[in-house]
């Protein structure tokens, strides 16, 4: 009984500092973060966008039932071009990215803003050469296929699966942005 | 202890001990995240620092740890550590977290911190477990970095990143598959190394 007691004192005294601890850290953490993860959302959105004057939230939606948004980029009073930030589901991960398309929505530039991916194999995904496959396409032309192609977009060898993520989140992003803006001129 | 023995504890883990080649532990991270050295080292430097600070505590509240709880103990101490770790990077040194933040967390349940937390640091003083942690740690970085090496070179004829060779790259080594390869030859090598100058009789292997 007695052992029990010391037993259950230990524990109980080990995790509930232990957690105090991590709470603290976090609670002093939290805003900092917070902060920063905005700030480089903006930054990344002045980046996909140079020049646009201005770069305003048009809307929420939900790709993977995640929360993301979409904007208009406005250079006067002229639209450049739209971004939305997407998701896509990846080996080990939601692909968080963001698509800036011009005004007739082909794909100017894609962003990973963060991910989960294998090192070394999935992360490739960050790199530039991977990136620049995306330029210039359009709905039809998003999809993933494994031979050496310029008209859709070829596969990182070894990370297949982190390939078609990002491609399925960008191919959603921009049917989203044909519905919204696209649609909406036919309909007038 | 003196000095001497400090240095004594360090060069046990770097290669006596040596977690990966030596004691075979921890041998997920050693083929995961060794396609590239750069992949390597920042592994590496985190393990260093989460087994350094994990030995200290667990040596600090050694006495204070029921005996027939000390694995729920430790793995509690690590876990606050790695997520300490974690947040205090996410909101100070946002570039590193951006390179390192994928490892991070993986460290909870690398078996060679908790393999030391049982095996030095419950039964020894604050200091020694201290250089324990550090030595152990320069090993687990030192065979990271070596493995790495080779597989970034073969293949994708790179170091850090920075072509130097050309050839068409042996894709198999970025693979897992390289991976075993590339630890497994590095485990013969320093079992030669070890029975052939210093008269030892290979590893013993932890086989985690």
């Amino acid at each position: 009984m007695k052992e029990m007691l010391k037993i259950t004192i230990s524990l109980v005294v080990i995790f509930v500092s232990a957690g105090i601890i991590m709470a603290a850290v976090f609670a002093k953490t939290a805003p900092i973060m917070a902060e920063a993860q905005k700030r480089e959302k903006e930054e990344a959105l002045k980046r996909l966008m140079p020049e646009a004057e201005k770069i305003t939230e048009a809307g929420k939606w939900e790709p993977l039932h995640k929360h993301a948004e979409y904007y208009e980029a406005k250079k006067g009073d002229e639209t450049v071009g739209y971004i939305a930030s997407t998701y896509g589901k990846g080996y080990s991960s939601y692909i968080s990215i963001l698509v800036a398309t011009d005004s007739d929505i082909k794909v100017k530039k894609i962003s990973i803003l963060s991910h989960g991916e294998t090192p070394g194999l999935g992360d490739e995904i960050e790199q530039e050469y991977f990136k620049k496959r995306f330029e210039g396409k359009t709905l039809e032309q998003l999809e993933v296929v494994k031979t050496e192609t310029t008209d859709k977009i070829q596969a990182i060898s070894g990370a297949t699966i982190s390939s078609r993520a990002v491609t399925n989140g960008v191919r959603e992003a921009v049917r989203l942005l044909k519905e919204k803006y696209q649609g909406g001129k036919k309909d007038e | 202890m003196n000095n001497k023995s400090y240095w004594a504890l360090i060069k046990n883990g770097i290669f006596a001990e040596n977690p990966i080649f030596r004691v075979a532990l921890s041998l997920c991270p050693a083929v995961a995240v060794t396609s590239g050295v750069k992949n390597g080292f920042l592994m590496g430097i985190a393990v260093l620092f989460v087994q350094t600070m994990v030995n200290v505590t667990i040596s600090v509240i050694r006495n204070f740890i029921h005996p027939r709880v000390r694995i729920p103990s430790y793995m509690f101490v690590i876990a606050t550590w790695v997520t300490v770790t974690d947040l205090l990077m996410a909101a100070f040194a946002r570039d590193v977290y951006k390179q390192m933040g994928l490892y991070i967390q993986l460290i909870v349940a690398f078996a060679i911190i908790l393999s030391r937390a049982e095996l030095f640091a419950s039964k020894n003083r604050v200091v020694p477990s201290f250089f324990d942690g550090l030595g152990m740690g320069i090993g687990f970085l030192f065979a990271l970095v070596v493995i790495s090496f080779f597989r970034e070179l073969l293949g994708k004829g790179s170091i850090w990143g920075l072509h130097i060779v050309e050839f068409k790259p042996l894709l198999i080594m970025i693979l897992p598959t390289g991976g075993f390869f590339a630890v497994g030859i590095l485990m013969g090598l320093f079992n030669w190394i070890d029975i052939k100058f210093f008269g030892g009789t290979g590893a013993s292997g932890g086989g985690h």
